[in-house]
C-alpha cells in the first residue's frame, strides 16, 4: 500500500511538473526491510486557462496545452525504519495553437531517503509514526527550461519533509509539512529583465529559482485488496519570485497551487496491482489550472495493510 | 541471540544514517536565496590618454570648439588650494557608501550609463498586450507604442553619440587648460584614475549629458535618473579624482550640449515610425511580392513601426538607401521551396543547441533588445582592451549608431516587400522563440549582428575570429528559430556588414587612431 500510495504520489504531482516541476507526494506507510516495489504510472494533464501572477487568464495564442508522461517509481526498504525511493519521469507536452514546438524527453529523476523516527501504539488499534524524508532531484537531460511549453525548469532540487501518520484498522490520515530548496538555473541567453532589486545588467545567464513549501493531507480507507484516499496539497512560494510575462525567465517565476484528488488502488494478486487517480488545481499561482487523470500498474510488495 | 558485534554495527549504521537526515533537514530548511550580483570587478586600468582626443571629429557638434568651457582658476589660487584640501580629508573620511558609490562608478562612466539605458529599454521595451479577458488592449503601466528593436537601438545611439561628443569636448578643454590630475598633487585616490588634465571632470560630462538625453527619452525615470547622475558627480569627489571645480564645469558643457542631441532626437522622424494613420497597409497592397505578408498573432495586430525604415540614419542616407536588397525568390519558385523546407525540417528536428542559439540571439519583447545585448558584449572588450572613457565612448558612438542604422535599413527592406514569416506559409513550422510581428525579410537580427561584428573587428583586431563567429552564429539563430528563411539570413548579413563598412570608413576618419 505504501507503494500504492507513493506511486499515486508521484502520478499525481510528477506530470503536473511541467510547472510545479517533478515533486512528488512521499507517503507515510513504510515499505519493510529489504522489501521492494515498481509502479509505472501513465499520465495525461491539461489547462487551457493558467494563472498570471493569481489572475485567471487565456491565450488563444497557446490554446490548450496537454501533457503527457510516464513515470517510473521505484520503493525499496533500506531498513525497517529506512526507505529509499527513487523516480524518473518522461514527459511529452504540447500546445494546441499557435507556434510553440512540442517538448519531450526525460524531466528529473529523484532519490529520496524516508525514515520512519517514531512509531507509537495508541490503544490497541491505532498507531501513529512520526517521519522525515530528504530527498534529491536534478534533470536527467538538459531540456528546454525557459519557454511557456516547457516540461521542466531545469532546477536541481532538495526536499525535506516531516510527516505525521496515522493508521487504524482500515483507515489512515497522513499530513506532511515540507520545504522545497530549488537551486539556480543557467538560462540560454543573458538575463536582461527590469529588476533592479535582484539583478543587474551583468549578472550572466544565471537565476534564483523561488523555493516552496508544501502541505500534504490525505485521508482513505485501507483493506486488503482496495485502498482509496483524497487529498489536498498546497505549494506556496517561500522565497521572492517574478510573475509570467514576456521577457521575463520562466524559471523565475513564483509558482504555487492548491490540488485536490482522489487516489484508488486495486491489488488483482499478490504482487500485482492497479492504480488510478484524479486531480485537479483549484487555485494557483503562475501555473496552468490543470486537471490530470492517471493510471499505473504496481509491481512487488504491498504494505499498506499489513 | 545476535551477535553482539552485529548489533553494534546496525546500531551504528542507522545511528549515523539519522545524525545525517536531520543535519539534512536542518540544513534544506530556512535558506534564502543566494544573491546574483556581478561580484567584484577588476577595475580597468586605460592604457593610453589620448592627448589629442579633442580635435577627433564628432557626431552631432560640428566640432568641439562649438560649445567652449571656461578658463579654470590657477592651482595656485586659494579657492582650489581649499577645494584640494577639503577633497583629500574627504577622501580619508569617507564612508562606506561613499566607497561603494566610489567603486561602482569607477567601474567606467561610460559603460555604467550603458547599463543603465540598458535597464530602462528592457523596462520600457513592452508592447501594449491583449488581454482575454475583455478583448481589449491592456494598459500595462510601462506600455510603450513604440517598442521594438527600433526604439531600443535608437536609445542607445543617441546616448552614445552625446557621449561621446561630451567627452571629446571635456578632452580638448583638459588638454587646453592642462590643470594637472588630482595624483600629480599628491591625492592618492580611492580607485585608479586616468592620468589626463582634472578639468573639466569627464565623469561629471557624461553624468550630466547621460542623464538628461536618458529623461528626455524616459520621462518617467527622471527623478531615478538625476539620483544616479548626482551620486555619479559626487562619488569622484570622493574618489580623490576630481575637486568640485572640476565637477562643475563638465555639469556645465554637459548641460550646453545636451539640448543639441534633443533638437536631434526630436527632428528623426522615429516619432512617426508606428504610423498612426495605418498607412503600411497601402504599402502591403502595392508590395512587390506575390505573397503578403499578415500577423499571426490572434488576434492579429498591426506590425512592429512601420515607418521605422524612415528613420533620419546616421552614416550617409543615400549608401543606405542603395543597400536595400532586391526581392526573395518568389513563393512560387523552386528556390522559395527548398528555404522552406529547410526551415521545416530543421524545426521537426531542432537540436537542444540549435535551440540554445535561437533563445540567446532572439531578445524579443521585453528585453534590452538585440542592440542591447551587442552592448553588453561589446562591454567586455572595452574592458579588456583598457579603453579610456572617451575611447569606451568613440566605440560605443560607432557601434550604436551603426546598428540602428542595420536596423532601419533592415525596417525598410521588411516593409517594402512584406515577404510572410515562414510559418505563415506552412502552419505546422513551430518556432523556438516567438515570432516577432514584423515581415520576415531582411532578417534585422543578422543585419545588426553583422554590422556589430564588422565594426568591433575593426575596433578589437584580435577579436575579430571570435567576432565573426558570433554573428554567423547570430544569423543562424532565425532560421533555428524557425522565424527566418535561409535568403533572410544571407541577405541581412550582407546588408548588415555593408552599413558595417560605413561606419568602419567613419572611424578611419574621425582622428583617432
Amino acid at each position: 500500500m505504501r507503494f500504492l500510495l507513493l506511486a499515486l504520489f508521484t502520478l499525481t504531482t510528477l506530470f503536473i511538473s511541467r510547472q510545479a516541476r517533478a515533486q512528488w507526494m512521499i507517503g507515510g506507510f513504510m515499505q519493510g526491510h529489504r522489501k521492494a516495489s515498481l509502479a509505472i504510472i501513465g499520465s495525461q494533464e491539461s489547462y487551457s486557462t493558467y494563472f498570471i501572477n493569481k489572475t485567471e487568464t487565456k491565450n488563444p495564442n497557446l490554446g490548450t496545452v496537454t501533457t503527457q508522461a510516464l513515470t517510473a517509481v521505484g520503493t525499496y526498504g533500506l531498513g525497517y525504519d529506512l526507505d529509499l525511493i527513487v523516480a524518473a519521469p518522461y514527459i511529452r507536452t504540447e500546445a494546441s495553437a499557435g507556434y510553440f514546438p512540442k517538448q519531450e524527453g526525460f524531466q528529473d529523476a529523484s532519490a529520496t531517503l524516508r525514515w520512519e523516527a517514531y512509531d507509537y501504539k495508541l490503544g490497541k488499534k491505532l498507531r501513529l509514526s512520526w517521519l522525515f524524508a530528504v530527498g534529491y532531484s536534478m534533470p536527467i537531460q538538459n531540456y528546454v527550461n525557459d519557454a511557456m511549453v516547457a516540461i521542466g525548469r531545469g532546477s536541481k532540487n532538495w526536499d525535506g519533509r516531516t510527516m505525521l501518520h496515522l493508521k487504524g484498522k482500515s483507515f489512515f490520515i497522513t499530513g506532511q509539512y515540507g520545504y522545497i530548496r530549488r537551486g539556480q538555473v543557467t538560462l540560454d541567453h543573458v538575463v536582461n529583465y527590469y529588476d533592479p532589486s535582484q539583478l543587474n545588467p551583468n549578472s550572466g545567464s544565471k537565476v534564483n529559482v523561488p523555493d516552496v513549501t508544501e502541505i500534504i493531507v490525505r485521508g482513505g480507507y485501507v483493506n486488503t485488496w482496495l485502498n482509496l484516499d483524497v487529498w489536498g496539497q498546497q505549494q506556496t512560494p517561500y522565497t521572492k519570485g517574478t510573475d509570467i510575462g514576456p521577457g521575463i525567465p520562466f524559471p523565475t517565476n513564483a509558482v504555487g497551487f492548491t490540488r485536490l484528488g482522489a487516489t484508488a488502488y486495486l491489488r488483482l494478486a499478490k504482487q500485482f496491482g492497479l492504480t488510478a487517480g484524479y486531480n485537479t488545481i483549484i487555485d494557483g499561482r503562475n501555473v496552468g489550472k490543470s486537471s490530470q487523470i492517471n493510471a499505473g500498474l504496481v509491481i512487488g510488495h504491498w504494505t499498506a495493510n499489513n | 541471540m545476535q551477535p553482539v558485534g552485529h548489533v553494534t554495527a546496525t546500531t551504528m549504521r542507522l545511528f549515523f544514517v539519522r545524525i545525517t537526515l536531520g543535519a539534512l533537514l536542518v540544513w534544506v530548511a530556512g535558506c534564502s536565496e543566494p544573491t546574483i550580483d556581478e561580484g567584484v570587478l577588476p577595475f580597468i586600468v586605460p592604457t593610453s590618454t589620448d592627448a589629442d582626443g579633442g580635435s577627433w571629429k564628432t557626431v552631432v557638434l560640428k566640432a568641439a570648439t562649438d560649445i567652449s568651457v571656461p578658463q579654470p582658476l590657477a592651482t595656485t589660487s586659494a579657492a582650489y588650494q581649499q577645494e584640494l584640501a577639503d577633497v583629500k580629508n574627504g577622501v580619508l573620511a569617507a564612508t562606506p557608501e561613499q566607497n561603494t558609490a566610489v567603486n561602482y562608478w569607477a567601474y567606467g562612466a561610460v559603460l555604467r550609463w550603458n547599463q543603465i539605458a540598458r535597464q530602462l529599454v528592457a523596462k520600457y521595451n513592452v508592447a501594449p498586450g491583449y488581454d482575454y479577458a475583455t478583448g481589449q488592449t491592456t494598459p500595462a503601466e510601462s506600455a510603450n507604442p513604440y517598442a521594438g528593436p527600433p526604439y531600443a537601438a535608437r536609445v542607445y545611439a543617441l546616448l552614445s553619440a552625446a557621449q561621446y561628443d561630451a567627452l571629446v569636448v571635456a578632452w580638448r578643454a583638459k588638454f587646453q587648460y592642462n590643470r594637472p590630475s588630482l595624483e600629480q598633487q599628491g591625492v592618492i585616490s580611492r580607485a585608479p584614475v586616468l592620468d589626463v588634465p582634472s578639468y573639466p571632470s569627464e565623469d561629471a560630462a557624461v553624468a550630466e549629458v547621460s542623464c538628461q538625453v536618458l529623461a528626455y527619452l524616459f520621462p518617467k525615470e527622471e527623478a531615478f535618473l538625476k539620483a544616479k547622475a548626482t551620486e555619479h558627480k559626487q562619488s569622484r569627489i570622493w574618489a580623490g579624482a576630481s575637486v568640485p571645480s572640476d565637477v562643475k564645469a563638465g555639469e556645465a558643457l554637459a548641460a550646453t550640449l545636451a539640448p543639441k542631441v534633443i533638437d536631434r532626437v526630436k527632428a528623426d522622424r522615429f516619432g512617426a515610425a508606428n504610423d498612426p494613420t495605418n498607412t503600411w497597409q497601402t504599402a502591403l497592397a502595392k508590395a512587390p511580392y506575390d505573397q503578403k505578408w499578415t500577423s499571426l498573432e490572434i488576434p492579429a495586430r498591426a506590425p512592429i513601426l512601420p515607418l521605422a525604415g524612415k528613420v533620419k540614419t546616421w552614416y550617409d542616407s543615400t549608401s543606405i538607401a542603395k543597400l536595400v536588397p532586391a526581392a526573395p525568390p518568389a513563393t512560387t519558385s523552386a528556390d522559395f521551396q527548398k528555404a522552406l523546407s529547410e526551415v521545416r525540417d530543421i524545426a521537426t528536428a531542432r537540436t537542444r543547441d540549435q535551440s540554445r542559439i535561437a533563445s540567446y540571439w532572439d531578445n524579443g519583447p521585453n528585453t534590452y533588445s538585440l542592440s542591447g545585448l551587442w552592448n553588453l558584449l561589446t562591454e567586455e572588450f572595452i574592458r579588456e582592451n583598457g579603453q579610456n572613457e572617451l575611447r569606451a565612448a568613440r566605440t560605443y558612438s560607432l557601434l550604436n549608431r551603426a546598428m540602428q542604422d542595420a536596423t532601419t535599413a533592415s525596417w525598410r527592406t521588411q516593409y517594402t516587400y512584406f515577404v510572410p514569416r515562414p510559418s505563415q506559409i506552412d502552419p505546422t513550422i513551430k518556432t523556438a522563440t516567438v515570432i516577432p510581428n514584423t515581415p520576415s525579410y531582411v532578417s534585422d537580427r543578422a543585419a545588426v549582428s553583422s554590422t556589430a561584428a564588422t565594426l568591433l573587428s575593426y575596433l578589437f583586431p584580435s577579436d575579430a575570429t571570435k567576432l565573426t563567429a558570433q554573428a554567423t552564429e547570430a544569423s543562424l539563430s532565425g532560421l533555428y528559430a524557425g522565424t527566418h528563411y535561409r535568403f533572410d539570413n544571407d541577405e541581412g548579413a550582407k546588408l548588415g556588414t555593408a552599413i558595417g563598412q560605413l561606419a568602419v570608413a567613419a572611424a578611419k576618419a574621425d582622428g583617432a587612431k
